[in-house]
């Protein structure tokens, strides 16, 4: 049953590429987990809208997905600080459940909306290098989960630098380990939430463009994305960069390569097993504190 | 005319839900003081601390500081005004640097303008954090962590600094050592208000102090009259 490497050669490299997506959907998951300690369940719904945004752009004015973003991540990160200052905070403060619910509802809100805009039916981002692979040695790649993996890689460098070199990054950072500590720093948690969600949101954008590309995509398609999303977060461990990054490694991974031993049921199976896996070894996550 | 207080706590009733926990606490602060607040555990002390820094807000009563009344503000705002907690437990940011830890204590907009003028200052209180900089917090001992907590305290640029349980765990070597940095804080003019299990040794360090019980002021003056006291012989320097 060995197959010889050369021939997984090939799962193996796409499964680690388009890993890159999940780090990038995981990432604004896991900040907001990060300081409020709430899973924003909308969050999955929002890449959803990211890629809806990208795909009225494409289909209207012509515009690449990518560059979109020049709208697109101020709008979001906008968006975000809006609904978490006059929604989500409110929520908040009456109890971590009322938010949960009313990120619940946001989800909801989303998904129907989008439905009621753009039709049930399944869209994707079509450009001029949405067909486009590469080849190295034996293995063609579609170029689309090679740009998963350097927009990963970028967006968890420019995060990670932030989040270290910025007061506001650093102050997100004390909040998420100790909040009521941080308040004693003379960090105000509302300002805080505000910023981390409009991040999160605005990180949402940009998984959304590159989700479009390289999936197809219909209203609903945010729940899965939120499942593996917070598969990435358990896997790598909380409040790690480098821990979400191997973690959207390994699922993308696990995933290719169930996929390619036990097609579909493996593609959906595989990455949980794992996840379970690493839980019972190391609760805290691969890199968790 | 009698020089006004800095810090004011008048006739506070506090409460966690419908438990009262402390009963109609007042206390003053003057500027340039080192007070002590002792009692036994469970006293109410870390209460009252917090009600002070704007963790907790009083049910009845005033707090003023520096003349302006701060009863109902957030922590957040009260730190921006110069009042600066160093918490129970210590609790440094486990996962960042002991140099992260102390920028992030200079947060507030007037005290990171001073951020190098104070870090060089609390490198020269604690020279060990400078050797340890770039050590994660949660790697320190316990003792390197209250020195630790202390100078990220100071980087708020303060002017009356509150510790809550500094001796705890600690060595009374160590105590003593640490007492010794206080008072030179205490000389470089910044108020400090402590809070202790500790009563022994720290009635022997602080000017003034104040005994609290199952959260109420029982005694309160001259911290060495104190020490004389049948009462807080019999109850704290037990045999």
């Amino acid at each position: 049953m060995l197959e010889s490497l050369s021939a997984l050669a090939t799962p193996i490299t796409m499964g680690i590429l388009y890993g890159g997506l999940y780090v990038v959907i995981a990432l604004g998951l896991s900040l907001v987990f990060g300081v409020m300690k709430v899973i924003n369940v909308a969050h999955g719904d929002f890449v959803i809208l990211g890629s809806y945004f990208a795909y009225v752009v494409l289909t209207s004015k012509g515009v690449d997905p990518v560059l979109s973003l020049g709208l697109g991540i101020p709008l979001f990160f906008i968006m975000g600080i809006l609904i978490q200052k006059y929604l989500l905070y409110r929520a908040f403060k009456i109890s971590t459940d009322a938010a949960l619910i009313i990120a619940f509802g946001i989800s909801l809100i989303i998904q129907n909306a989008a439905q009621l805009a753009w039709t049930p039916m399944s869209k994707s981002l079509q450009t001029g290098y949405s067909f486009k692979s590469f080849q190295v040695g034996d293995v063609y790649i579609p170029l689309v989960y090679l740009l998963d993996f350097i927009v990963a890689v970028i967006v968890v460098v420019v995060v990670h630098q932030f989040l270290q070199r910025t007061y506001l990054g650093q102050a997100i950072t004390a909040a998420s380990q100790d909040q009521q500590t941080a308040e004693l720093m003379g960090i105000n948690p509302a300002t805080v939430y505000q910023y981390a969600f409009g991040i999160a949101i605005a990180l949402a954008a940009v998984a959304g463009v590159f989700l479009g590309l390289t999936f197809p995509f219909n209203p609903i398609s945010g729940v899965p994305f939120l499942i593996i999303a917070f598969g990435v977060i358990i896997l790598g461990g909380l409040g790690s960069m480098v821990g979400t990054f191997i973690g959207g490694m390994i699922f993308g991974l696990s995933q290719s390569l169930g996929g390619h031993f036990w097609g579909p049921t493996g593609q959906l199976l595989v990455p949980f097993l794992m996840v379970l896996v690493i839980l019972t070894i190391r609760p805290q996550g691969l890199f968790g504190r | 005319m009698p020089e006004e207080a800095l810090l004011h706590v008048n006739n506070i009733d506090v409460f966690y839900g419908n438990l009262q926990v402390l009963w109609d606490i007042s206390l003053e602060v003057r500027s340039g003081e080192m007070v002590a607040i002792a009692g036994a555990n469970g006293a109410g002390k870390s209460t009252l601390l917090k009600t002070i820094s704007g963790l907790m807000h009083p049910a009845r009563g005033n707090i003023h500081f520096n003349s302006r009344e701060i009863t109902h503000l957030n922590a957040h705002e009260i730190v921006n005004l110069g009042i600066s907690q160093v918490p129970e437990g210590r609790k440094p940011f486990p996962e960042m640097t002991v140099l992260q830890n102390l920028v992030i204590g200079s947060y507030s907009q007037k005290a990171r303008t001073l951020r190098n003028k104070n870090l060089a200052k609390v490198y020269e209180f604690f020279p060990l954090l400078k050797k340890r900089k770039n050590q994660l917090a949660k790697t320190l001992s316990g003792g390197e962590q209250q020195m630790l907590v202390i100078g990220r305290g100071l980087m708020s640029n303060p002017r009356i600094l509150i510790i809550d349980e500094m001796s705890l765990g600690l060595s009374p070597i160590f105590v003593r050592e640490l007492f010794g940095v206080l008072h030179d804080i205490k000389a470089q003019g910044i108020t400090i208000l402590l809070v202790e299990q500790n009563v022994w040794q720290t009635l022997h360090e602080a000017d003034r102090a104040y005994i609290i019980e199952t959260g109420r002021l029982v005694l309160s003056g001259n911290a060495r009259d104190l020490c004389e006291e049948e009462e807080v012989r019999n109850a704290y320097f037990g045999a």
